[in-house]
């Protein structure tokens, strides 16, 4: 029986092209019929080597370099490397600035979080909503075009503060957008939390234990829908959070279960972006007067950082999750000597493993992107028959149509 | 123990003392001040002997299920530093605290042993370590390579500094200097060519 069982496993590579996925990437799947039995994924298609070119740059160099890391949270990661940089120096950015970093990360987890809300409602099929939630992104990206000049890639962040200031003349227009999004908050929720269609694609698929997400060092959403409680935000406030007034966003917190299935990473997510609201609501009203960074002197800098050595840290909570920066610098040296980048998805990959597991071939989209992985589109997926070595090349269309199709089946079947 | 949680640094302090003696040194405390209310963001580094790492780790998950943020590494000449970032407290509204312990491993014996029997989250950094530094992670569960090429060299690591490091594979196109001089290896030859093409 064993035998037997073991002769019907098939292997799934999934990726590295695919549209669930913003970034290159594989998963090897292992599939007994139609059950997931193993799943092993395999990063790396796009691996740039960031790192080394930024240990052959100057700190001020590096700064535009570390926001080009990822396109959706390019604020985080130029956060973190400022962050470790004034960590591993003794700079200290000016109150100001602390406050128009919060709001600038709470905008683009606000952008994070509806972008993704989109990508996952198309991974089941309902493309009027990947619509809906895309064409009410527009308004928190024109926010930020507004604040910094740019739709991504911001270049607010320097090395002791930020670039640009947020002035009072520009409060309308951040509260207009507040406003925009708690209209339409009701509306999210009735689509994501309520709708039977969907909640049955959602619902008890997918599931991290807390035992699971705790042993994995899984980070962000992903594990905050198994009701553990991590968040650096509140935990170890950086910027801003540590005068802001902000609770962890579990399930059990609104009157549900802390299941960690799909279905508790959607209420996690649309819930934090109305707790991004409030923050942001805050920040405005608590923003103290002053600069907008205490080194105004570029060339100055330059030369402190140069003099000075020291070794750093930044650690924030990024929309996906805690990510980690480490700075080190040496004294007298032009260059970085050392600099290590760790983004969030890079830790919850270990998660995918319990995630996967005993699920059906038709739902690996919608679970592939529950950890709202940094990868973008999957491209088709290759089935090999491990005894023959018969190889199956599912093309995008067809795995995404083995998903619709789920959809309408149970549509059909069990509502009217 | 969870109890007994948060702990404070000094508390993480003696625990280490108490359970590692004379393994543990260089012990540093931190306390970084964020904004108007000024909540400090508290750290502690450490340096701990290679042969008591585990052990370390160990008198860590004592306290809480660690969080390993990650490990980072680096070349600095004759011995290879890694520094596992790990945080306890989490849960705990401004109480988390940075546990961040250094190892260091001489450049004739790069072995570290691995923490995934405590710590399962840790094999993706391990992975990482492995191909990035030729750190040697003993008994590691999985050794494949994460996030490399397959063409790429199996003797060179991308963030060593001497003779098994990669400075001349590179080519730093923003010195203006270089990046007009001619293509030194063939693969870069190649490229060129194809994009001229």
């Amino acid at each position: 029986m064993n035998e037997e069982k073991e002769d019907s496993t098939y292997e799934v590579p999934i990726g590295p092209i695919h549209p669930a996925l913003k970034e290159p990437f594989l998963i090897k799947f292992k599939l007994d019929g139609e059950e997931v039995v193993g799943a092993d994924p395999h990063p790396g298609m796009n691996h740039r080597g960031i790192e080394f070119m930024g240990m052959h740059r100057n700190p001020m160099k590096v700064i535009p370099l570390s926001e080009r890391i990822c396109g959706i949270c390019s604020i985080v990661h130029q956060h973190m490397y400022t962050t470790a940089a004034e960590h591993a120096v003794g700079i200290e950015p000016t109150n100001r600035a602390r406050y128009i970093r919060a709001i600038m990360c709470e905008l683009e987890r606000i952008h994070s979080h509806v972008l993704w809300a989109g990508v996952a409602a198309h991974e089941i099929g309902f493309d009027t909503h990947l619509h809906f939630t895309w064409k009410i992104r527009e308004e928190v990206m024109d926010l930020l075009e507004y604040i910094t000049g740019n739709r991504v890639n911001y270049s607010m962040w320097t090395i002791g503060g930020v670039r640009r200031d947020i002035t009072e003349d520009m409060h309308p227009k951040i509260f207009e957008t507040l406003e925009y999004y708690e209209d339409l908050y009701e509306k999210l929720e009735e689509i994501f939390l309520n709708d039977p269609s969907i909640k049955m694609r959602t619902k008890d698929i997918g599931i991290l234990t807390e035992e699971d997400a705790l042993s994995l060092c899984g980070v962000g959403p992903t594990v905050r829908a198994s009701g553990v409680k991590k968040d650096v935000r509140i935990d170890q406030p950086y910027s801003a959070y540590g005068d802001l007034d902000m609770d962890y966003v579990v399930p059990s917190r609104y009157g549900y279960e802390d299941k960690g299935d799909v279905f508790s990473k959607t209420l996690v997510r649309l819930k934090e972006v109305l707790q991004s609201i409030s923050i942001i609501k805050q920040c405005v009203e608590k923003m103290p007067e002053g600069e907008i960074t205490s080194e105004d002197n570029k060339a100055g800098l330059l030369n402190k950082l140069k003099n000075m050595g020291g070794e750093g840290i930044g650690r924030i909570e990024a929309p996906r999750g805690e990510a980690i920066h480490y700075v080190r610098l040496k004294e007298g040296e032009e260059d970085i000597d050392v600099w290590k980048v760790r983004a969030s998805t890079y830790n919850n990959l270990a998660t995918y493993g319990p995630m996967f597991m005993g699920e059906q071939i038709a739902d690996i989209p919608i679970i592939a992107a529950s950890i709202d992985p940094c990868i973008g589109c999957m491209d088709r997926a290759e089935i090999t028959d491990v005894n023959t070595g018969e190889t199956r090349t599912y093309s995008e269309e067809e795995l995404h149509e083995l998903s619709v199709q789920k959809t309408e089946e149970l549509v059909d079947g069990g509502i009217e | 123990m969870n109890q007994n949680l948060p702990i404070s640094v000094d508390q993480i302090e003696e625990h280490f003392k108490e359970e590692l003696g004379d393994a543990v040194s260089d012990i540093k405390k931190e306390e970084i001040e964020k904004g108007l209310k000024e909540t400090p963001i508290k750290l502690i580094w450490m340096k701990v002997e290679r042969d008591q790492f585990r052990d370390a780790v160990e008198a860590l998950s004592e306290l809480q299920v660690p969080h390993l943020s990650v490990a980072s590494g680096s070349d600095m000449g004759d011995i290879v530093e890694l520094i596992y970032h790990f945080q306890v407290n989490h849960g705990f509204p401004a109480d988390e605290i940075s546990v961040n312990i250094k190892v260091h491993l001489p450049k004739d014996d790069l072995k570290i042993p691995t923490i995934t029997d405590i710590v399962p989250g840790a094999v993706t950094t391990e992975r990482e370590k492995q191909e990035f530094l030729g750190v040697d992670v003993v008994d590691i569960p999985d050794s494949r390579r994460l996030w490399l090429d397959e063409e790429f060299p199996e003797d060179r690591y991308p963030w060593r500094w001497d003779e098994k490091g990669m400075e001349e594979m590179a080519r730093y196109v923003h010195d203006p200097e270089e990046a007009s001089a001619e293509p030194t290896s063939e693969r870069v030859g190649e490229k060129r060519g194809g994009e001229e093409g």
